[in-house]
């Protein structure tokens, strides 16, 4: 094997074991060790992670048929073997999926929605995903348990009430549901969730020391990053601000415009650029239409006197 | 964001699409075709480290102009290669495939292409892939289904993805390795 196929191995293997239970903290800096180590190694690392993620998403488009038509079958010669039989089971239930219609896709999908987009999701047990812009998750549901991975963005979660658990993924915290309604949001490492009605447990993934389950109910929010996680209790007005996207708005208050500009970039193809610091340090307060850029740029030329410049899908904004 | 970010986010956003594209040259203008995923990895680290210390204003001419100077320098260095091939070479035009816009792929021509690479590769290898990410098992439960080791499980994994990905942007989805995808003794688990 040439170097470079070797260290491609390497990379797909870091990616494996990433999406694996029992990923941990520690694992985290040891594989930002290895791609700061060498730039081969972050190349390679990119263009498998970019290219998994698309054989993925397109695995999730697949009608069942296609999926079951390519599937082998099981080996005779294992059918003596105890877990063999199991196995031969799996695949007859599969198999009886697809004629049925449509196991396969409950059983595991992908959903995205792009920049400004906004969609609901209703899952295969009755609860429902409303996601956010620029936004993805994936969701398994079998007969033991209801698991959904946030893989991007931000999401809320209406939970049905029923007998398997159901657990959110966002990067390194795990969200054990005990029936409500909550979102959670991924940025960057940060972990944010809301509660509006209900409890939910917010676990550390992996043995994060440091980093104890805390407990959070419906006007709590918790902020975790690494191995601190914050939570704010009695904070409904923030928890009913973090979900005003649900109605396609944004509420600030005493909010700084270089927060409320990344708020603003989230939802839209044209960005907002500040470039001042001093201008980006104005705090501002209301609440706004996520996607109409040019009553904000108005209301900051009219209101403050700021120069809006559009350039191209850039707004400029200076004193 | 960060330069960290900024670099990621160019090298994934207006690199990558090009694989397809750049790969076609790379086999056009090398003869060696078992060297092209190598002379690829080679020039993907140079484009990063030199968008370092500035993102190129034009991606496209930037990436197939390195691309040349990448097959140039392999040509001078290989003694067996005639200078005729260094001077075709030298007198290559990138300006076409420059500026070629990308070709715009339907979500379903991409899904037949994921389904002739699914087809490509050894047929344990697919089982293992279709198992792990089709029917959502864990590397254990791919592992006991099979009547392999884990440690097969994920070589098949690892050979699988590499294969997929590589068929997916444009090679051959054949990789040269040493054999793992077929030779692998079966463990009982």
């Amino acid at each position: 094997m040439s170097a470079a196929a070797r260290i491609e191995d390497q990379a797909a293997h870091w990616l494996l074991r990433r999406e694996a239970p029992g990923w941990t903290a520690e694992d985290d800096r040891a594989l930002d060790r290895w791609l700061d180590e060498a730039t081969a190694h972050r190349v390679a690392y990119l263009r498998l992670s970019a290219g998994w993620a698309r054989v993925d998403r397109l695995a999730a488009l697949r009608g069942p048929d296609v999926v079951v038509a390519t599937l082998p079958p099981a080996r005779p010669r294992s059918i003596w073997r105890p877990g063999a039989i199991a196995a031969a089971l799996v695949l007859t239930l599969l198999a009886g999926g697809a004629v049925g219609g449509g196991w396969l896709i409950q059983g595991r999908n992908v959903h995205a929605t792009e920049v400004g987009g906004h969609t609901i999701v209703p899952l295969a047990d009755g609860s429902r995903i409303e996601l956010n812009t620029d936004s993805r998750v994936r969701a398994v549901i079998d007969e033991e348990k209801r698991l959904v991975w946030l893989e991007k963005g931000e999401a809320f979660f209406d939970v049905a009430h029923d007998g398997r658990p159901f657990v959110v993924r966002a990067g390194d915290r795990r969200i054990v549901v005990l029936g409500t309604k909550f979102s959670v949001r991924r940025d960057g490492r940060k972990v944010l969730v809301s509660v509006l009605e209900g409890r939910v447990r917010v676990e550390p993934l992996g043995q994060a020391p440091g980093a104890p389950p805390v407990l959070v109910t419906g006007g709590d929010r918790v902020i975790a990053e690494a191995r601190s996680t914050l939570v704010a209790t009695r904070s409904a007005d923030r928890v009913a601000a973090d979900l005003a996207w649900r109605r396609g708005l944004l509420i600030f208050d005493q909010t700084s415009l270089r927060d409320a500009a990344v708020e603003f970039n989230r939802y839209n193809r044209r960005k907002i650029v500040i470039t001042d610091p001093k201008v980006a340090e104005i705090r501002i307060g209301g609440s706004f239409d996520a996607e109409n850029l040019d009553a904000f740029a108005r209301l900051l030329n009219d209101g403050f006197d700021l120069t809006v410049e559009a350039e191209g899908d850039v707004f400029r904004i200076s004193e | 964001m960060g330069d960290r970010e900024r670099l990621d986010a160019w090298f994934l956003g207006e690199v990558l699409p090009l694989e397809p594209a750049l790969m076609r040259f790379l086999r056009r203008n090398w003869r060696n075709d078992s060297d092209v995923a190598d002379l690829r990895q080679e020039l993907y680290v140079r484009l990063y480290d030199a968008a370092r210390t500035a993102l190129p204003l034009q991606t496209r001419p930037f990436v197939f102009t390195a691309a040349r100077n990448l097959l140039i320098s392999h040509a001078r260095r290989a003694r067996v290669v005639s200078i005729e091939v260094v001077a075709d070479l030298e007198a290559l035009d990138v300006m076409a495939d420059s500026v070629t816009p990308e070709r715009n792929v339907e979500a379903r021509d991409e899904l037949r292409r994921l389904q002739a690479g699914l087809d490509r590769l050894p047929p344990r290898c697919r089982e293992v892939v279709m198992l792990r990410r089709i029917a959502g098992l864990s590397q254990k439960e791919a592992a006991a289904q099979m009547g392999v080791s884990e440690d097969t499980v994920e070589k098949q994994m690892v050979y699988g993805m590499r294969a997929l990905i590589d068929f997916m942007l444009g090679g051959s989805g054949r990789l040269r390795r040493s054999g793992v995808a077929d030779k692998t003794k079966r463990g009982r688990v």
